[in-house]
């Protein structure tokens, strides 16, 4: 719903507004300059009419045990602009530019225990199941849920010509010194209202 | 590097690097060709394999207008990199319209909003596309504010009404059957398309109004609930007369009541209606026994509907939330037209209950970091502001909410760390930005790394990052003002303040960019320069919150530019003054301080252009104040740097009795009013005055204390400056040491007389002060006024049961105490009173010391 565009670098600054509506975020801006300068694809904007950037989402991708997935970093929705289903649309849009930008075999992302909303929205609408539970993962003791979504998608970059490796691997996915704080799950109920 | 490796990204790196150095430049274009030509040369030899390199060869093309190539590009083999359908589709678009192939144009962006119906932008472009109008891509372009502006110029006049009426129609076929698409989907786009439609109509001269209204209704009927409806609307109801907006807001009460059919519909609506009232201004005309009645009813609104939210998660939004919001800014708007402090007490006392129920609500805090700004209790505005948790790059966006207050105050402490903070998130970011640009080049992001170039840019212009900077010398200049030593080292460190000069220099032609999300200020400011509060209601002229920033440009610019004149002025002042006893026993003086005294007249004359004066008008001006032949008040709120001016100016002719004469009058004419002006009244009314007074205690009596420093220690027999003890023998004679005398005694008398003020406030028992606040909430049962929305809570409170509102809401409700929110007020106003006592007694102290001083001599 409204416009889901890719996000620019001045989007930050209304990006990191949404912060202050929504819930604090412990994310260093290089952080979010990391993100976008590394998959620029991945990160996506809710434009409101008038043009006011109302959500987002932060996703990275990330190498382990030879499986490239993508991992959704932070997820965030005004206030004023819930249940209207905007969260699904962003994620959706960070999943497909996963599976079709870097052919990403799965999705995880971290949600606090006690965020029902956002349960529901991973489990009902979006289908993510739960991987396992980190204990005490959050700064403030708090459990996190670990959630994965297999994406099973295209190729990567089918039109290319056979054997031209994917650059975005080239140093390793994530091979920045940045390192994630916490990630902020905030989602509308789409499903619990 | 290319030509070693030959690979594609060395080449995109030298490409790159030749875009953004024309991109900043504005100049060097024939380099763009050149990079165009060795991009085809690759594409030639080694084809393209990368959506970036694709990106960054479109964006050159479109960079030298060549839109009908770059469109070749894209529908050729290249094309094919793109792989998500919709962005391909945006660029063509973009691309046809650029290159002005408006009808080809049209079908691609009719494919789009096919594709994605609900793409407002995309629909914006289609209409500018529609009626071969550009000024959309203005809108797009237009970065430099956070949020976009919201008024789309629509140009017509190249359109017969024969061409616009079938074109409107074709848009209105177009908009109808998104809207049969989407029936299902509630979709707000499609709708918000056909208001949209209207609205252009009207700006063609349709005589539509009736129509525009109709659909914004129809648009509130399916959505008025929602939070988001009034500010989708706002741009539409701005293109209203008055009088149609006044019309608008009764469609709306008329229709809100007969469709009421959930309890959360019901109070969607109002808000709803509440906020479109905010914003057509239609609010401030109301009656205030209406607007009391509003209060009240949306108080018990409130109450009712708390039972709703029982069971939220604590971070979830609840229920009626903003409906607290709404009510304070009725309440200070009561205050405003009453100028009965009782509103502004509760208008606290609702926000404070808000947040004890829910604690991370941001706008509550935000008006009560104003409010608490607005009577002097700055510990908990300050309080308010880091519980919004600032950091990172909103210390750029938000900290307008509380920088300027606590710039004018004494709290200096908490101010450093402001400052500092600030700084320092700049700071490092500026310096991460070539390792942050080099990670956009390994991911081979090219267009990012244009993109972060330009914000890096954006950032380092920002007018913010210049006023701190120049505050931050300031701040210590201040709180070092009392011992020359100390202020020397400090300049010393400022390099005697040249490089601030030099700022000062290149202001005139800097871009200065404007970061600040003002969007999220209360009413009553919305910019950190304006408050309508410290006027009357009768002054008040509506005015939109779009164009802050281009009023602001001019005087934010000339403000860094004046500030950053004092520290050298400072220096200068002190140099002039460690000489001038003495040659005001001596007639001939050395050439260095010739050369002092000429660089501070041209200082001064700086100074003066930037207060719109020239040096002997200003001059003139400041002797007739002094003298009553003026009213104070012309000086309007430029009133401390007119005093630094004074000091100065005295600084550099010391040798004249007059000056110092006419700047005793002056400091005293102008802390006195002010002591008078607050009579006995509390901090709550007269905190302006006390801002004005921590400036002229803080710095131009600092300034001034300084010159009187320099030249008592010079004085000194047995001083660091090899002063002979003959010297201080013929002083007692110099009609200058008199003056000296004179001045300390004067500005001695003066301090006292702000102190004595400050005392009497302070020694007023604090549970006195809690007494006299709460007593002002007190009502009368039968009459109307104020403490009727505090009396709504409180019996709720008293009323209200566990299982109604579920144990989270009635432990906030029971824990809710006004007496505690009234202490912390008075105690937070105190602690402001004793910093600022502070201050004055150092300065009492010094000029006892300096009077001691100069009774030797």
């Amino acid at each position: 719903m409204v416009c889901i565009r890719r996000a620019t670098v001045d989007d930050l600054l209304a990006m990191q507004a949404c912060n202050l509506m929504c819930l604090p975020e412990n994310y260093q801006m290089k952080y979010y300059l990391y993100h976008i300068l590394s998959w620029p694809q991945l990160l996506y904007v809710a434009e409101d009419y008038n043009g006011r950037i109302v959500g987002y989402v932060l996703a990275k991708m990330e190498e382990e045990s030879n499986e490239c997935h993508g991992h959704i970093t932070s997820l965030a929705v005004l206030r004023t602009h819930r249940k209207l289903g905007l969260a699904t649309k962003l994620m959706t849009a960070a999943q497909a530019a996963m599976e079709q930008v870097y052919g990403a075999e799965y999705v995880s992302l971290h949600v606090r225990r006690s965020n029902r909303a956002a349960f529901n929205l991973y489990t009902e609408t979006l289908g993510y199941q739960i991987n396992d539970v980190e204990a005490k993962y959050y700064a403030d003791g708090e459990d996190a849920y670990d959630m994965r979504k297999n994406l099973k998608g295209k190729q990567i970059h089918q039109h290319h010509s056979a054997g031209h490796a994917h650059h975005h691997h080239g140093g390793g996915c994530c091979s920045a010194d940045a390192k994630p704080v916490e990630t902020t799950t905030q989602a509308e109920a789409t499903s619990s209202k | 590097m290319y030509k070693l490796a030959g690979e594609e990204r060395f080449l995109l790196w030298a490409v790159c690097s030749i875009q953004l150095q024309v991109l900043c430049d504005k100049s060097g274009e024939k380099l763009l060709l050149l990079a165009e030509g060795l991009l085809k040369k690759h594409i030639a030899s080694h084809s393209m394999h990368e959506p970036e390199a694709l990106m960054v060869y479109i964006s050159l093309l479109e960079q030298q207008s060549k839109y009908n190539d770059a469109l070749q590009v894209l529908s050729g083999n290249l094309g094919s990199l793109l792989v998500i359908e919709v962005d391909k589709l945006r660029i063509q678009g973009r691309l046809l319209a650029r290159a002005r192939d408006y009808s080809a144009a049209v079908d691609v962006y009719k494919k789009i909003l096919e594709l994605s119906p609900d793409d407002w932008e995309c629909f914006l472009q289609y209409l500018g596309c529609l009626f071969e109008d550009d000024s959309v891509w203005k809108l797009f372009d237009d970065t430099d504010q956070i949020h976009p502006i919201k008024n789309i110029e629509c140009k017509f006049s190249h359109l017969t009404e024969e061409m616009f009426d079938s074109r409107i129609s074709s848009a209105s076929e177009l908009v109808q059957k998104l809207q049969r698409d989407t029936e299902n989907s509630n979709l707000r786009g499609p709708h918000l398309a056909a208001i949209e439609i209207e609205k252009r109509k009207f700006l063609y001269g349709k005589k539509n109004e009736s129509e525009l209204l109709k659909s914004l209704l129809q648009y509130f009927l399916k959505f008025g609930h929602l939070a988001c409806y009034a500010s989708d609307v706002e741009a539409f109801l701005q293109v209203l007369p008055p009088h149609k907006k006044a019309e608008f807001v009764g469609m709306l009460v008329k229709n809100a009541d007969s469709v009421s059919e959930s309890a959360t519909v019901v109070l969607g609506q109002t808000t709803t209606i509440l906020k479109v009232q905010e914003l057509t201004g239609n609010i401030f005309e109301l009656p205030l026994g209406e607007i009391e009645a509003s209060t009240v009813k949306l108080a018990k609104l409130y109450c009712q509907n708390l039972p709703l939210s029982k069971d939220l998660d604590p971070q979830e939004s609840m229920f009626g939330e903003e409906l607290l919001s709404l009510i304070s800014n009725m309440l200070v708007q009561l205050f405003w037209r009453t100028r009965d402090f009782c509103y502004l007490a509760e208008a606290i006392m609702v926000l404070e209950f808000g947040l004890s129920i829910r604690g991370h609500v941001w706008q509550y805090k935000i008006l009560l970091l104003h409010i608490y700004s607005y009577i002097g209790a700055l510990p908990l505005a300050f309080q308010r502001y880091k519980a919004l948790d600032v950091k990172n790059i909103l210390t750029e966006t938000v900290s307008h909410h509380i920088l300027r207050q606590m710039l004018e105050s004494p709290m200096w402490v908490d101010l450093s760390n402001l400052l500092q903070d600030y700084l320092k998130f700049m700071d490092d970011h500026l310096k991460e930005s070539a390792d942050l640009t080099f990670l956009a080049y390994r991911h081979r992001n090219y267009s990012k790394v244009i993109e972060f170039v330009l914000f890096k840019q954006r950032l380092q212009q920002s007018n913010q990052y210049e006023a701190v900077r120049v505050e931050a010398s300031l701040l210590q200049l201040k709180q070092s003002a009392d011992s020359i030593e100390e202020e020397e080292r400090v300049l010393e460190n400022l390099k005697s303040g040249v490089q601030l000069v030099e700022l000062s220099n290149e202001m005139g032609s800097r871009t200065l960019r404007f970061n600040e999300d003002m969007e999220t200020r209360p009413w009553w400011t919305p910019c950190p320069e304006k408050n309508y509060l410290l006027g009357s209601f009768e002054d008040f002229s509506y005015c939109p919150k779009e164009n802050v920033n281009k009023d602001r440009e001019e005087n934010v610019r000339r403000a860094i530019q004046r500030k950053s004149l004092v520290p050298r002025m400072i220096y200068l002042s002190i140099q002039c003054s460690a000489t001038a006893l003495k040659e005001s026993l001596e007639t001939n003086g050395s050439g260095g301080d010739i050369k002092t005294c000429v660089e501070l007249k041209s200082l001064l004359e700086e100074y003066t252009k930037t207060l719109g004066s020239s040096l002997s008008d200003a001059v003139d001006m400041i002797t007739e104040i002094s003298q009553g032949a003026r009213p104070s008040e012309s000086l309007g709120s430029d009133l401390v740097d007119w005093l630094n001016f004074a000091v100065f100016w005295n600084a550099w002719s010391l040798s004249s009795q007059e000056h110092w004469h006419v700047l005793n009058l002056l400091f005293e004419k102008l802390i006195l009013d002010r002591i008078k002006s607050m009579g006995s009244s509390d901090m709550s009314s007269c905190y302006s005055d006390v801002q004005v007074l921590v400036q002229i205690i803080t710095e131009p009596l600092a300034w001034h204390g300084l010159v009187i420093q320099a030249c008592t220690r010079s004085s000194l027999p047995s001083g660091k400056k090899k002063k002979k003890a003959q010297h201080s023998d013929h002083l007692p004679s110099s009609p200058m040491s008199q003056a000296i005398k004179d001045s300390i005694h004067s500005l001695c008398s003066t301090v006292q007389e702000v102190s004595n003020w400050l005392l009497n406030q302070i020694n007023n028992p604090e549970d006195d002060q809690v007494e006299k606040f709460l007593s002002t909430l007190k009502r009368n049962e039968d009459a109307g006024g104020p403490g009727q929305v505090l009396g709504v809570l409180e019996s709720f409170i008293t009323s209200s049961e566990e299982s109604e509102v579920g144990s989270r809401i009635f432990e906030a409700l029971k824990t809710w105490s006004k007496e505690d929110s009234a202490r912390k007020t008075v105690m937070a106003q105190q602690s402001v009173l004793r910093e600022f006592l502070q201050i004055c007694e150092s300065k009492k102290k010094l000029l006892e010391k300096l009077k001691q001083q100069m009774s030797h001599v």
